[in-house]
């Protein structure tokens, strides 16, 4: 049954990449009504950095399907982003909110995995159907039947992506840096802990930070005392540069790896040289060619003036799957919960990708490495 | 690594001894917390930072923000201090002015400069490592500690052999007297909050430069420790702003180094708990600035 997955995901993939961008709308059976999908995201507060990201992959799906960029089949598609301020209560509330307002048929988001964890049993008392875009700790969706995510689990990403170093580097022993205050990072630690020992490396220091750290150098100073051949980082961006910064800083020379927090620009244009050779196991890659993608990036570039992240494209994928199910015919919270439930493989910017039957994303991670001026596969 | 971790101390205390100065001189002086101080460290990196990225050579932009932020000061002052200070407002109302003035520094530096961290240098700062027997450093941050530490140095000789100094101590010690013997109050108040600010502004920059990044978030991460500092220093005491500084700095940094880093903060405070229980005055509670 897996092989029979796994083919007809490649066979998607070689289809998506043949298929020309831009693909002119269709009439399907909810032409002419209109849909308004809730959002929930932290455009501002700690966690804006993502949010705002997400908002403007909102936005610009919002143009896109008014522009027939996205295909609605005829009906008018539209994402209502509303700011959590990075604030768990305001989550719950607008989570309240939107799940009995009767305004909205489905909601995407919060941008957290900690505040997925307060918001989702509201989704799940009300049975409502819920796609988190950048939740990707441990148990998520098993918060409940009608809980979805597009967004690569961390579970998904790191163990590939640690098998496929340890092949190129076969490391002995390995150190762990992650941040203990944010469920996202924690799980990244336990699997960069699980996934090296399995792999038959010692793990002979584990650090920790917390979000919003910009000092690391005591935690790298015994890092570094212990020699480790790799460096693995459970964090997002904003750390994780300073980590690789200030560890060139003080001579470690170390390979570094990272999960899905890592894959942002921002990871060489702020860390600059000293990042060049960090592997990432992420769930999009900017260069992709698959269907769309390419064009996202400009138009996403064209719209801010600045470069799409991951957060970004696993928001507009969760548009494109929104757009298929409700060119399909869905407008309504029990025809998004079937539609959700059944739904066949979807072209997204992140490649093709369906649902398995845990609700989480069945998709094939990439893993990345920064060369110079960008992301590469790492080879 | 023992030398390496002292020396990661001493940078982390650097700064945070100079932030806690600014804290505990309006204190020492007005017996007011000044909660927008924080605000103000932050404020005065971005300003360094949009110098720099106008093209001013980096030193120069330094010293025009730490201007900049002293002028804010004055500015917090008149604002937000000193119309209370006339009604007799007590020590609570300013507290709660001053958080209002904060969050307004926010939301002017959210507007102005959005939510992402900027850089001094996009692509890392230069930072060729040192390497000095056991440790290894980087000229920017020797020349950041040098630097931290002229100004402690600096801010002991203003407070002790100038007639500022002087008067701003009259006005620590006893207001009226000090008005009654001649001293021009509300200007020692507006140069008090001039280097207290300018002094906040310095560590702000300095941080930013160490980490080359400035972002929103910068001086709420300080704030409740420059607290601790000046508490557990001794509230109103400049010498016990600087030790509480690399106090702090040395227990946060050793209890990374002995492998307790999931603890630190809980194990920082809870060595303040400790020596407050000793000393509730703090270790300089007794030699504040009255009597600097």
């Amino acid at each position: 049954m897996k092989f029979v997955a796994r083919v007809a995901l490649v066979s998607a993939a070689m289809i998506a990449l043949a298929v020309p961008a831009g693909a002119a709308a269709t009439k399907g059976p909810a032409a002419g009504k209109t849909v308004t999908v809730g959002v929930i995201a932290d455009v501002t507060g700690s966690a804006a950095v993502y949010g705002t990201m997400q908002k403007n992959a909102y936005d610009l799906a919002t143009a896109d399907a008014a522009a027939g960029i996205i295909d609605a089949g005829g009906a008018t598609l539209s994402f209502n982003v509303q700011d959590a301020a990075s604030d768990g209560a305001q989550v719950v509330n607008l989570m309240q909110k939107f799940t009995t307002d009767g305004t909205t048929p489905l909601v995407l988001g919060p941008t957290l995995s900690g505040e997925a964890f307060k918001a989702f049993p509201l989704a799940k008392a009300a049975n409502f159907p819920v796609i988190g875009t950048s939740t990707t700790a441990e148990g998520v969706t098993a918060i409940g039947p009608t809980v979805f995510r597009v967004s690569l689990a961390e579970s998904q990403a790191i163990p590939p992506t640690v098998a496929k170093v340890q092949s190129i580097w076969h490391g002995k022993n390995v150190a762990i840096i992650y941040g203990d205050d944010n469920a996202f990072t924690k799980t990244d630690g336990a699997l960069f802990q699980r996934e090296f020992e399995k792999s038959g490396a010692t793990v002979v220091d584990t650090e920790t930070f917390h979000i919003g750290d910009k000092d690391f150098q005591a935690q790298l100073t015994r890092i570094a005392s212990k020699k480790p051949d790799i460096i693995a980082i459970g964090g997002l961006f904003p750390e994780a540069t300073k980590i690789i910064e200030q560890a060139g800083k003080l001579g470690i020379k170390a390979h570094m790896v990272g999960g899905n927090g890592l894959n942002s620009t921002a990871m060489y244009a702020t860390a600059g040289p000293a990042a060049q050779g960090v592997v990432v196991g992420a769930a999009w890659f900017i260069g992709n060619k698959y269907t769309g993608n390419e064009a996202f990036v400009k138009r996403f570039k064209a719209k801010y003036g600045s470069l799409p992240d991951q957060f970004a494209a696993q928001a507009y994928a969760a548009a494109q799957v929104v757009a298929a199910l409700v060119k399909s015919g869905a407008t309504t919270k029990d025809e998004f919960s079937a539609g959700l439930r059944g739904l066949r493989i979807v072209q997204t910017v992140l490649g093709p990708i369906a649902f398995d039957s845990n609700r989480d994303v069945k998709a094939a991670p990439v893993v990345l490495q920064i060369v110079k001026d960008g992301f590469a596969y790492l080879q | 690594m023992l030398a390496q971790q002292l020396l990661n101390a001493l940078f982390l205390g650097a700064v945070y001894a100079l932030f806690a100065l600014g804290y505990t001189l309006i204190f020492g002086v007005l017996d007011i917390l000044n909660l927008a101080h924080a605000a103000i460290y932050m404020i005065a990196a971005f300003a360094a930072y949009s110098l720099v990225a106008d093209g001013l050579p980096l030193p120069l932009a330094a010293g025009l923000a730490i201007v900049m932020a002293g002028v804010i000061g004055i500015l917090l002052d008149r604002v937000a201090f000193a119309p209370l200070r006339r009604r007799n407002a007590g020590t609570l109302v300013p507290l709660i002015s001053s958080i209002g003035v904060a969050i307004v520094i926010g939301a002017i530096a959210r507007a102005v400069y959005g939510i992402d961290e900027r850089h001094f240098v996009e692509g890392g700062l230069d930072a060729t490592p040192i390497h000095l027997g056991p440790v290894t450093f980087t000229s920017l941050e020797a020349i950041i500690l040098a630097t931290a530490i002229g100004l402690m140095f600096g801010l002991s000789y203003v407070l002790r052999a100038t007639v500022l100094g002087r008067n701003i101590r009259a006005v620590a010690q006893d207001r009226v007297a000090a008005a009654l013997l001649g001293v021009d109050l509300e200007r020692t108040i507006a140069a008090t909050f001039f280097i207290a600010s300018a002094l906040g502004g310095a560590a702000g920059i300095l941080t930013g430069l160490e980490y080359n990044a400035v972002s929103l978030d910068l001086g709420s991460q300080i704030e409740l420790k420059g607290l601790a500092v000046i508490i557990l220093g001794g509230m109103g005491s400049i010498t016990g702003a600087v030790i509480g500084g690399f106090a702090i700095g040395i227990v946060e940094t050793l209890a990374v180094a002995y492998g307790l880093s999931a603890w630190r903060d809980a194990l920082t405070f809870g060595v303040m708990f400790l020596i407050l229980v000793a000393r509730p005055a703090g270790i300089f509670g007794a030699r504040a600035l009255r009597s600097a």
